[in-house]
């Protein structure tokens, strides 16, 4: 579904914070720099489970819509706007939860 | 011989009076005695207390990426050969061979697993999910918890298994456990059949299916669970596979991972609402 030997870089702000089972959501505005005047693209970033995530020092609160965000995810194969989530961070570049990085 | 029957009616009235105060007597003096010998019982035991996770599993990232070597555990266990009999052999070729053209087809929806993503996985699949697990030790019963909605009962006060006639399959499957030293020998069947392990998602084993586990500390942070699985109806010789489980110590709570709703899978908090935060 994801494709595990790519990875993008997406620059927006939060639309959705899902945190929930079996997984959590990210729905994230992406406008493309190229196309100013275009409405921005949501993606949809799949997440580790609420347990998995609060392991890592996240909360039900930690992204609220309107943050401004830079996520780093697998995209899906089929070519839309969705992915597994490998980090997350604010966008001055702090990372949220204790970990923003994929595991050793 | 009057007298001697007397004596008898006697004797016999005695006993019966001293059965009724005993009975009278019982019930402090059982509670008492109970709880010592109980304490004493649970002094014997190990201690496996803490929380755990199969290795598989530690350093999962955000994502669910696998570590190196969670992703290198993983693929021993499910990589293991089974020795199916040719029967079995030939289900199993004709199901993966079927599963393998629907991933070909479509590999961006790949074949879901068959269980309910709402409650726990059928064993064995029950012992190797991305959760956390509690060992319960208890003289009488072994209680595994986990945060997959899963819970598996080993009695371990010297029952048998119930009749057949008085058992059907369940995920979890009837288990009873014995002690030997500090390893807990436990013995399930029963089972629901759809197990996955080693592509068992493929094929549903027999009726005879049957595993026989060996759990144990091998250090202070590792616990092993060594399964033998025999099915004489699908397999030429049990087959064995060795599950550990590593202590976990980014948490200290057991959360439960699956609540949600029972035709969707979702049950969202959505933008922090609905939690107990003070802001």
């Amino acid at each position: 579904m994801f494709d595990a030997a790519k990875s993008v870089t997406l620059a927006g702000t939060v639309k959705e914070f899902q945190w929930m089972s079996p997984h959590c959501w990210i729905q994230l505005l992406v406008a493309d720099p190229a196309k100013p005047d275009a409405p921005p693209v949501e993606w949809g970033i799949e997440m580790d489970n609420p347990l998995g995530l609060s392991r890592h020092g996240w909360k039900p609160g930690s992204l609220r819509p309107g943050d401004k965000i830079v996520v780093v995810a697998r995209p899906l194969r089929d070519g839309n706007p969705g992915g597994q989530v490998v980090s997350v961070t604010t966008a001055d570049g702090k990372p949220i939860g204790n970990t923003a990085e994929v595991a050793k | 011989m009057k007298r001697s029957l007397a004596a008898a009616a006697a004797a016999h009235a005695a006993r019966v009076a001293v059965a009724a105060l005993a009975a009278i007597a019982v019930a402090p003096a059982y509670a008492q005695t109970s709880s010592k010998a109980r304490i004493e019982a649970f002094a014997k035991l190990p201690d496996w207390s803490g929380l755990w996770e199969p290795n598989v599993f530690v350093g999962e990232g955000i994502g669910q990426s696998l570590s190196a070597s969670g992703a290198q555990a993983g693929l021993a266990i499910l990589g293991a050969k089974v020795p199916f009999n040719a029967e079995w052999q030939a289900k199993f070729d004709a199901a993966k061979q079927a599963a393998d053209a629907a991933a070909a087809a479509d590999p961006n929806h790949p074949p879901a697993p068959a269980h309910n993503n709402c409650g726990s996985p059928p064993f064995i699949m029950n012992m190797m999910s991305p959760a956390i697990y509690q060992w319960r030790i208890t003289p009488e019963e072994t209680t595994i918890v986990d945060t997959i909605n899963g819970i598996r009962h080993i009695y371990t006060d010297g029952r048998p298994h119930p009749p057949k006639d008085e058992l059907w399959p369940t995920r979890a499957g009837d288990s009873i456990g014995r002690w030997e030293g500090d390893t807990l020998v436990v013995d399930t069947v029963a089972i629901k059949p759809d197990i996955l392990l080693s592509g068992f998602t493929l094929v549903r084993m027999s009726d005879q299916l049957h595993f026989v586990e060996r759990m144990r500390l091998v250090s202070k942070d590792e616990l092993q669970d060594e399964f033998t699985l025999n099915d004489p109806a699908a397999l030429t010789a049990p087959f064995k596979v060795t599950f550990s489980f590593k202590r976990v110590t980014d948490t200290n709570r057991m959360i439960d991972e699956t609540e949600c709703d029972s035709t969707t899978d979702r049950n969202p908090i959505v933008n922090g609402r609905f939690t107990f935060e003070t802001k």
